[in-house]
């Protein structure tokens, strides 16, 4: 008998106007000791369907089925089913200690006193792979990492004893070093504990790495289910085969580098030579734990150069002082050469460096159409130019000077116009759109007002940070595509900023690691990706699961230890990842390494030094050493 | 923690410094002379300006009188030579605070339990009932509200005693009247902290690692929806502290409010000015327990001051 | 501009109850607060002392007080002050706290710090002082009501639009807009004070009656509004000294009042609960 076995299960939102149907008829089933998967895209019905079988929807949902059993019973919440959600930070009370959270969940299950609750969550928390529990206990849910949060959620999972946990999205939030661990983990619990587990995810990787048995749903309905091998390997739906591809995702082709030169030609500036931007031993501290130290990159005209890491590693930082929002403690900043003043960033700047921020919803005035919002960006742009161009005609004789000023008016009016609905179009909207308020519109739709937004006053540098993180694989894959073929075209610089090693790679002509606040290794993308130097680096590209079931089964994180906060200031010494490093030297917890060159490549590790592989000759060809 | 009270004492200090100049020299521009009523003369005016140091320049009755709020010294009521100001509010204090004090658990204790019924109860009745009651309670003037109860309870029907406070039951009208709005203020409060609260994932979790609802409201939800309540009981005890001005002179209740309103008047400037500086301290007290409780109750506030 | 309001009223007030009620109700007590003291056929302060102390009838429908004035005349003229002393105020209390909340907010740092310290001290003083220094100085009447009304009034709402703007201030299109190059001054404009118009909105509905809450404790009080002018305060205080022998002086204006409060409070809930809702789906379900 099937530990969960679902038949025709359908589930109706009563609403304002009529009914809408989520989850349309769906049936599945999970054995027990497997790992099964319901894959789909955000919106498809999946935690609807997932918080049905839980018996945890609110009242104006109407459920219809012909059968929901936990090993042939209903399923109660906290007994023979347990669940976990997505983001971690949100389903543990804020106000409550960790302990409390779990010792609960224990006495609510079986009656023992608050002895044996608390001996027994400790043990729980052990099992979840959490060094030192006790200490834990007594801990409140912010004061722990993203990762160990999860594992605690785990634990609390696992204290029902259910014969099945369901877990709706649970790495989803997390980066993908950790992600890798807490997949890992989640495989050794199933089989210690021989609890079944139906793991919903949007991420075809994840899902190949971890399941048996796939469901893949879209609009409400399970469009194809089978065993995982037949599922990825011949999938016989459209649907099916689209979400692979976009997972797996195509290269980019067809807009090399030579439109570039040719558009660029004659002037000198050629592609990748000359830098726009220069920041050098920069230095911004929060708190103790966040910021960037001692950080040097340099932007080269149109390229697009990544910064990757996981979150906490400075990308933001960097970023935001680029554009000027922040103000960094020292180092020094060049925009061509020139040296920046640090308090009138934003004023010098202004309108060459433009950015796409992470959050469609927040990114927008909520009060401006889309014409509004650019005609502000327009009208910035034009009295700054005509700001300095008075300043050049303050020595010509007045007459002339009132003549050289433009004859404005309507032909200018038109201009706005006419250059406003070329971005729209360029950024794949229509004219007509341009008289709706943000609110109108989608999360990729907004996207790409925010890249219009910013690319209308033509700026020299372009900003993305985590543009794409926000947003759903296939729109993800339209608007990757949209940024490159528009930087191709336009040949403006790009700072690409993503959590996603492997989108990054397909995107960015060279790529900056950061962790800990500092660059750990520079290069071209191809080499970096191809032939890690760095052994962070490795680890990134590895962890990050392929959606291929015999391939992802592999994912390695075992040289990985638990990364609890420990050490992890900004301000220790020692190389930031030394508590995690799998080839870390006595040196490296004790000072930090200097970034080594080595032919346009920099990485920052003593596996590099003179120190660990001797004095070598100029010629030495360096190669990787990890 | 402690760097920060002693941050919030200090400007609370200040404050109370500030208050007691402003207020000082604001009641110096009041025009007309405490001792000039009818039927007396010009030069007994002066005479008894003059033994009340009042011919002096301001700013050396300034000094002088801060001095001796120093010293704890609020002077002497201009109206009634024989009193001091601090008997005059020790007097009146104790029989503001008893119905402030009852007005304040009753509403906290009504409001908190009408709140919660109203967000949780699955019945519509009850729901538009408490809300539309809420509103009744908050839209009508404290004042209103005890005139239609003295004409009704008192005047009409007779069960209740009008004025005075005698015994408890002298207490039922003013202290009804006091906590109406407050009531209906941390109704609405809770209510909708609440509401908000039990949308949260960390309730649906709670509900799917099997915890009874009656326990995830208590122990969980309604921990997190006490601070913007809190926020709010703050002010609002202070101010039941501190007197009502309306309510103490309908009821004729020998409080502090009605103290303040007969000693502005009667242009008694010193009884003015302690009973302003007795109140600014009282609020600026019970503010800053607020404060304290709040980050206090806070554990992310807790960990950052520690 | 004439297709927005009816957008916002179909949007805001004609899709609740609540709020319609109230509307309605507040467009009859303002039509009767105009309409009686100009085509009734009672004068407001004449007195008669043939008619003193009479109860509701044909001739009188609120009766008449112990000066012989009929007091549905009184109720009404007095309704009418208490509203226009409370709208007058509110939009005036509502400009000075927009402008500097926004200010204090955008300015940050020492700036903001010193004008939230001053707001701080004035709102510490009771109102009552304020307003018995100013009709001391200038006379009791509406004009120093107003003023007195004023000197505090404007703090709640400096320190609403004050927090708006901080959380405002640091969000992803304020940056964007900096990057822009607009200067400060038009993003503070033209860029944040627009997101906050449904705050301001719902709070000045609340400090309308607020105020005439004020005015007419205060007229109670026999510090506010005198003779020959008229508030419903000043209607309840004079109909006090016999509140035992004929209560219906009292009752009518005091219902009155009520029942305006009661509108006002009722169309300020539906807006502020409208809009919570609609921002709510506006600005991210994410």
């Amino acid at each position: 008998m099937s530990v969960l076995d679902v038949r025709n299960l359908s589930v109706q939102y009563l609403t304002e106007n009529g009914a809408s149907e989520i989850v349309k008829d769906i049936s599945f089933k999970v054995e027990k000791g497997e790992i099964a998967g319901l894959v789909g895209e955000s919106g498809s019905g999946k935690s609807t369907a997932m918080l049905a079988v839980m018996g945890l929807l609110g009242d104006r949902a109407v459920i219809r089925s012909a059968q929901i059993t936990v090993s042939g019973e209903r399923p109660v919440p906290g007994k023979n089913a347990a669940m976990i959600f997505q983001d971690s930070l949100s389903c543990l009370n804020p106000s409550v200690k960790i302990g409390r959270q779990i010792t609960e969940t224990v006495r609510a299950r079986r009656k023992c006193s608050r002895k044996e609750a608390e001996a027994r969550a400790e043990e729980l928390l052990d099992m979840a792979g959490i060094r030192n529990p006790a200490l834990r206990m007594r801990q409140y849910p912010f004061e722990l990492s993203g990762g160990m949060r999860q594992r605690v959620v785990l634990a609390i999972a696992l204290a029902c004893e259910p014969e099945l946990i369901i877990a709706d999205e649970p790495t989803t939030a997390l980066d993908a070093l950790v992600q890798a661990q807490i997949l890992l983990l989640f495989k050794r619990i199933v089989r210690e504990t021989e609890t079944s587990m139906l793991l919903v995810s949007h991420d075809m990787g994840v899902t190949a790495a971890m399941c048996s048995r796939v469901y893949v749903m879209h609009e409400g309905q399970i469009v194809e289910s089978g065993a995982a091998e037949d599922v990825f390997y011949s999938p016989s739906e459209e649907y099916t085969k689209r979400l692979l591809n976009d997972a797996r995702g195509g290269s980019l082709s067809g807009y090399g580098h030579d439109s570039i030169e040719n558009t660029a030609g004659g002037t000198g500036d050629i592609y990748g030579k000359t830098p726009v931007f220069r920041m050098e031993h920069v230095t911004k501290i929060f708190d103790e734990s966040e910021g960037i130290r001692d950080l040097s990159l340099e932007i080269r005209k149109g390229e697009i150069l990544a910064l990757v890491g996981e979150s906490g590693s400075g990308k933001t930082t960097a970023a935001r002082i680029l554009t000027g929002i922040l103000k960094e403690d020292g180092g020094t900043l060049y925009y061509r050469g020139n040296e920046l003043n640090r308090d009138r960033r934003m004023d010098a700047f202004a309108g060459r460096v433009q950015m796409v921020f992470q959050d469609p919803y927040a990114s927008l005035n909520p009060c401006l159409t889309v014409r509004e919002a650019l005609e502000e960006a327009l009208e910035a742009a034009a009295c700054r130019k005509s700001r300095t161009a008075r300043r050049r005609q303050e020595s010509l004789p007045a007459r002339r000077r009132m003549e050289s000023l433009p004859a404005h008016g309507d032909r200018e009016k038109e201009q706005m116009t006419e250059k406003i609905d070329r971005m729209l179009r360029l950024t794949g909207l229509s004219p007509e759109d341009a008289d709706r308020y943000p609110r109108d519109f989608s999360g990729g739709q907004r996207q790409r007002i925010g890249i219009a937004r910013a690319l209308i006053v033509e700026p020299e540098i372009l900003v993305c940070d985590e543009a794409l993180s926000s947003l759903d694989a296939t729109t993800r894959e339209q608007i990757l595509e949209l940024i490159f073929r528009i930087q191709r075209k336009i040949g403006f610089a790009c700072l690409f900023i993503s959590h996603d090693i492997h989108m990054v790679r397909r995107i960015s002509d060279r790529i900056g690691v950061m962790y800990g606040g500092q660059i750990v290794e520079t290069g071209e993308t191809k080499k970096i990706c191809s032939d890690p130097w760095h052994p962070y680096t490795k680890q990134l590209i590895e962890a990050v699961p392929e959606p291929d079931p015999l391939r992802a089964v592999k994912i390695k994180a075992a040289p990985l230890k638990d990364s609890t906060g420990e050490g992890k200031g900004i301000e220790r010494s020692g190389c930031p990842f030394a508590g995690r490093c799998g080839y870390a030297l006595e040196c490296c917890g004790e000072e930090n390494p200097e970034s080594y060159s080595f032919d346009g490549r920099g990485v920052s590790c003593f596996l590099y030094s003179d120190r660990h592989s001797g004095r070598r000759s100029s010629d030495y060809k360096m190669t990787s050493q990890i | 923690m402690l760097r920060y009270t002693w941050k919030r004492i200090l400007t609370g200090v200040f404050s109370l410094f500030v208050l007691v100049t402003v207020t000082f020299f604001l009641v110096r521009i009041i025009p007309g002379s405490p001792f000039q009523r009818g039927g007396v003369s010009e030069q007994v005016v002066e005479t008894i300006e003059q033994e009340y140091g009042l011919n002096e320049p301001v700013m050396t009755q300034y000094l002088s009188y801060l001095g001796n709020v120093v010293r704890g010294d609020l002077g002497i009521s201009y109206q009634d030579p024989a009193t001091q100001v601090s008997d005059i509010i020790a007097r009146a204090w104790p029989i503001t605070a008893s119905i402030g004090i009852t007005a304040l658990v009753v509403s906290v204790i009504l409001g908190t339990g009408l709140g919660i019924l109203r967000s949780v109860s699955k019945r519509r009745w009850i729901r538009e009932v408490i809300s539309g009651g809420g509103m009744l309670a908050a839209g009508i003037p404290s004042f209103a509200a005890a005139i239609l109860l003295l004409l009704v309870f008192s005047v009409k029907l007779k069960w209740l005693p009008a004025s005075g406070l005698l015994s408890p039951v002298h207490y039922i009208l003013p202290v009804t009247a006091l906590a109406l709005y407050p009531a209906a203020m941390i109704a609405r409060l809770v209510g909708n902290t609440l509401d908000g609260e039990l949308q949260k994932d960390y309730v649906l979790f709670a509900r799917a690692k099997g915890l009874r609802t009656g326990r995830i409201i208590l122990t969980h939800a309604l921990k997190n929806a006490y601070l913007p309540v809190l926020n709010y009981i703050g002010p609002a005890s202070a101010s039941l502290l501190t007197g009502s001005f309306v309510i103490e002179s309908i009821f004729t209740i020998p409080g502090l409010g009605r103290e303040f309103v007969s000693s502005i008047t009667n242009r008694d400037y010193t009884l003015i000015l302690g009973l302003t500086i007795f109140m600014g301290a009282v609020v600026i007290i019970v503010n800053l327990i607020t404060d304290l409780l709040c980050a206090w109750l806070d554990p992310q506030t807790r960990r950052a001051y520690r | 501009m004439l297709r927005r309001i009816r957008q916002h009223w179909k949007n805001y007030i004609g899709t609740s109850r609540m709020a319609l009620i109230g509307c309605i109700i507040l467009g009859i007590w303002i039509v009767l607060a105009v309409a009686v003291p100009l085509l009734g056929p009672w004068s407001f302060s004449e007195q008669n002392a043939a008619i003193r102390n009479q109860t509701s009838s044909l001739m009188h429908w609120f009766g008449t007080d112990r000066f012989g004035r009929d007091l549905f005349a009184r109720v009404w003229y007095g309704a009418g002050i208490s509203l226009a002393v409370g709208i007058i105020s509110t939009v005036i209390n509502g400009i000075i706290g927009v402008f500097y909340g926004a200010v204090s907010g955008y300015a940050g740092k020492y700036t903001d710090m010193a004008l939230m310290r001053i707001a701080d001290i004035i709102s510490a003083i009771p109102s009552m002082l304020y307003v018995i220094l100013i009709t001391l100085v200038m006379g009791a009447g509406i004009g120093s009501m107003i003023l007195g009304l004023c000197v505090a009034g404007w703090i709640g709402m400096a320190r609403i639009v004050r927090g708006e703007i901080v959380r405002l201030k640091e969000t992803e299109y304020a940056y964007a807009a900096r990057m822009e190059g607009i200067k400060p001054l038009r993003i503070l404009l033209f860029h944040l004070l627009p997101n906050t118009a449904g705050t301001i909105v719902v709070n000045m509905i609340f400090l309308v009656p607020q105020a005439i809450f004020t005015e007419a404790f205060l007229s109670f009080l026999g510090v506010g509004i005198a003779a020959p002018a008229a508030s419903l305060g000043t209607i309840i205080q004079e109909a006090r000294s016999q509140m035992m022998l004929y209560p219906y002086q009292m009752i009518y204006p005091l219902l009155v009042l009520c029942i305006m409060l009661l509108a006002l409070n009722m169309v300020g809930n539906a807006v502020e609960q409208r809009l919570g809702s609609h921002s709510g789906k506006g600005t991210g379900d994410k």
